[in-house]
């Protein structure tokens, strides 16, 4: 079942583009991905779906009602994790989460009950007594995302809810989405690390310079470059032609210096592995080791765009 | 709108420290200002007798017995130095033909010197012309008499007008208890005080900033990221505004009555005998400030930014306002038209039509009109200015 419907979406500013002509669908119980690198288009998508800010055209409706014409349709459904923190620095974390419950209509008893269960979910509940402006910054991104899961929301928007943290509390944040969906909750996700989209979302679509460049299941994206193949090649050291060198055999499509490797994309070579060793050998340069990467997300973007996610 | 005045309320925990520098801040002034102002001497006027009669005695007697000012005598071009060099505030010059002129039911002009109009030369004025009429008046009186006395007997008429004046001013040394009572009442009750106007005025000035950073709390929301959260939420644009709003004017108030009993029963400032029309003043005032503090907000992109024009705003309009010194003493005509878009303006001639002039609740009811019109209009501005995004 359809929960949300994007079409033709489109927001531009004074001279940029910021979300040009999108289109998709968000189906009840899911986690859809929204991955691409900065400046894509993501917030301001979410912005809109959210109702902070009116599309320069297009229509979202939720449950097939328009929530540009009606926002009140969503607001009560929706939580929202927007990608800056915001969050009350000088209350406490348990005034913040107060606020906010009291904010989506809770009161009393289970205001306090709700208080309870999510600060439980986000880990935080011995450190509620504490200002906010003394938290760490997992912990601040933790009750960031408490204050939009005391109500309860059908539909859950998290814009890159785990920028700028430690592993700890990403891990930490990461299954606290996939056990919110377990139970229920669809969930829009953001992120620029494909790492994370591919582990827990369900689909995904990758937007570059506010389009949607590529959709479906990881499996699908990744099938777009099937065959692909990427390899890594590490040096004690190398000359500069060896690129050039191993540009030119037949089944390689590119080679780039990245840092102090050569990576190199192929096409299902079978003789790839004797036939770069051939070419580096009549170089100066000498091979420590070699690397077969999968293809992943980041593959794909790179397939596609012909540029790397994080730049 | 309960959630927004619930957390504004969270948050007074940490800010009330602006709330009570303001009330701080006023109550030194008042105390400074007020140590100042009772330490100065009572202004000097000088009195250039020409005429030297029994008449000017009669004024000079007259005027002293106020005590606002200190009476000494001058030769003319004395007179004119000490005023130029300000060591006296004015001159009044009696010409030799004062009382020929008084006698003889002339007009009589009395001339006075001074360098700049201020409000204590106005009430050296007032004071003047309300004397100068009453022995204008007692010389009709003693006619009155002589002429009756004239009709009905044969004596010489001017001889015994000469007698019943003499009587009438002997009357003005001796007059009855009644008429001294009411000359106290007056005093203390219905002239201009300079104390009273400066209290009002630095605690309008000063509770201005509690009200516009108040309300500014919303460029704070902005910063942190809060107001898109808000918005986001299920709470209206209005809930949120109108939440602000009333907090701030509820804040407002309370500063404003703390800074009226603190004046009650500390300086001993009397606030007249309606205090319901102060306190509707005061919400007046506080309505159209907090609006102003919206609009301010509205046209600001920070709240550091709010900061640095708000001092320069409220110091401007507050001496534009008259907060700083009574609009009495301004002459220029331009100055005191802009005076009137001030809220500050109304305010004053609100509380002090009650607290200084004794009139009761109905007399503020046109400033507190032109106060909630100013209001209305900086509010409609500032919600059009404030960006819900
Ligand atoms: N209010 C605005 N006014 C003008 N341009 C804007 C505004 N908001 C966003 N943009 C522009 O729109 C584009 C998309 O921005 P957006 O924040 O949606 O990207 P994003 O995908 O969320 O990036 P990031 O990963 O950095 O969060 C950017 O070029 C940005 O500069
Ligand atoms: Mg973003």
């Amino acid at each position: 079942m359809t929960l949300l419907e994007i079409r033709n979406l489109k927001k531009y500013f004074k001279n940029v583009k910021a979300v040009d002509d999108i289109s998709f669908r968000v189906n009840k119980g899911e986690i859809f991905g929204l991955l691409g690198p900065n400046g894509a288009g993501k917030s301001t998508t979410i912005s809109m779906i959210s109702t902070l800010i009116k599309p320069t055209s297009g229509e979202i409706l939720y449950k097939g009602e328009s929530i540009v014409k009606k926002p009140s349709i969503i607001q009560k459904k929706l939580g929202v994790v927007p990608q800056d923190i915001a969050l009350y620095p000088d209350l406490t974390g348990y005034n913040n989460l107060k606020f906010w419950g009291h904010s989506y209509g809770l009161r009393g008893k289970l205001l306090n009950k709700r208080i309870d269960e999510v600060s439980e979910i986000i880990g935080l509940k011995d450190k509620l007594k504490k200002k906010v402006n003394e938290y760490s910054g997992g912990m601040k991104r933790r009750l960031n995302i408490g204050a939009a899961l005391l109500h309860k929301p059908e539909l859950l928007i998290m814009d890159e809810p785990t920028v700028g943290i430690d592993p700890q509390s990403r891990n930490h944040i990461l299954d606290t989405v996939l056990k919110l969906n377990k139970q229920g909750m669809t969930i829009i996700y953001t992120s620029h690390y494909m790492e994370e989209v591919e582990y827990v979302c369900s689909r995904i679509s990758i937007m570059d310079n506010g389009k949607i460049i590529a959709m479906g299941t990881k499996d699908e994206l990744i099938d777009i470059i099937k065959g692909q193949k990427k390899i890594s090649l590490k040096f004690d050291e190398f000359s500069e032609d060896v690129v050039e060198k191993i540009k030119g055999i037949e089944s390689v499509k590119d080679a780039y210096i990245l840092d102090d490797e050569i990576i190199i994309s192929t096409e299902n070579g079978e003789t790839i592995f004797k036939d770069i060793i051939t070419e580096v050998s009549t170089t100066n340069s000498s091979i420590t080791s070699i690397d077969i990467q999968k293809p992943n997300l980041e593959t794909v973007f790179l397939h596609l765009t012909g540029k790397s996610l994080r730049d | 709108m309960l959630s927004v005045l619930m957390l504004r309320i969270m948050k007074l925990r940490n800010e009330w420290m602006l709330f009570l520098m303001m009330i701080a801040m006023t109550l030194v002034f008042s105390t400074v200002f007020g140590f100042t102002l009772s330490q100065g001497h009572s202004p000097k006027i000088l009195i250039v007798d020409k005429d030297k009669t029994e008449y000017s005695q009669i004024l000079i007697d007259e005027l002293s017995k106020d005590e606002i000012f200190e009476y000494e005598f001058a030769n003319y071009e004395d007179a004119v130095k000490m005023v130029d060099e300000n060591k006296a505030l004015s001159a009044v010059i009696i010409e030799d033909d004062f009382s020929e002129k008084i006698k003889n039911g002339k007009k009589t002009t009395l001339n006075i010197l001074k360098v700049k109009e201020n409000r204590e030369l106005m009430i050296f004025e007032n004071l003047l012309s309300k004397t100068t009429a009453k022995i204008a008046g007692n010389i009709n009186i003693a006619e009155i008499i002589t002429n009756y006395i004239t009709e009905n007997g044969s004596e010489d008429k001017i001889e015994i007008f000469n007698k019943a004046y003499t009587r009438m001013s002997k009357g003005l040394k001796y007059r009855r208890p009644l008429m001294i009572e009411k000359e106290i009442f007056n005093s203390s009750n219905n002239r201009y005080d300079n104390y009273k106007h400066l209290v009002i005025g630095l605690m309008l000035f000063f509770s201005m900033y509690t009200m516009v950073f108040g309300i500014g709390e919303i460029l704070n929301e902005r910063k942190y990221n809060t107001w898109q959260r808000q918005l986001v939420s299920p709470l209206s644009k209005f809930s949120i505004l109108l939440g602000n709003m009333v907090y701030t004017l509820i804040i407002g108030m309370v500063q404003i009555s703390i800074l009226i009993l603190f004046s009650k029963y500390i300086f001993r400032v009397e606030w007249g005998s309606s205090i319901g029309g102060i306190l509707l003043v005061a919400f007046g005032f506080t309505f159209s400030v907090t609006s102003l503090g919206l609009l301010l907000s509205g046209i600001v992109k920070t709240h550091g930014q709010l900061s640095a024009i708000t001092p320069v705003v409220l110091t401007s309009t507050s001496m534009l306002g008259g907060c700083m010194w009574p609009l009495e003493i301004v002459n220029s005509k331009i100055l005191l038209a802009l005076a009137n878009i001030t809220p500050q303006k109304w305010a004053i001639e609100g509380m002090e039509r009650i607290a200084m002039y004794g009139q009761g609740f109905e007399s503020v009811l046109f400033p507190t009109l032109v106060l909630f019109m100013m209001g209305i209009i900086f509010l409609g501005v500032g919600t059009k200015l404030v960006k819900f995004e």
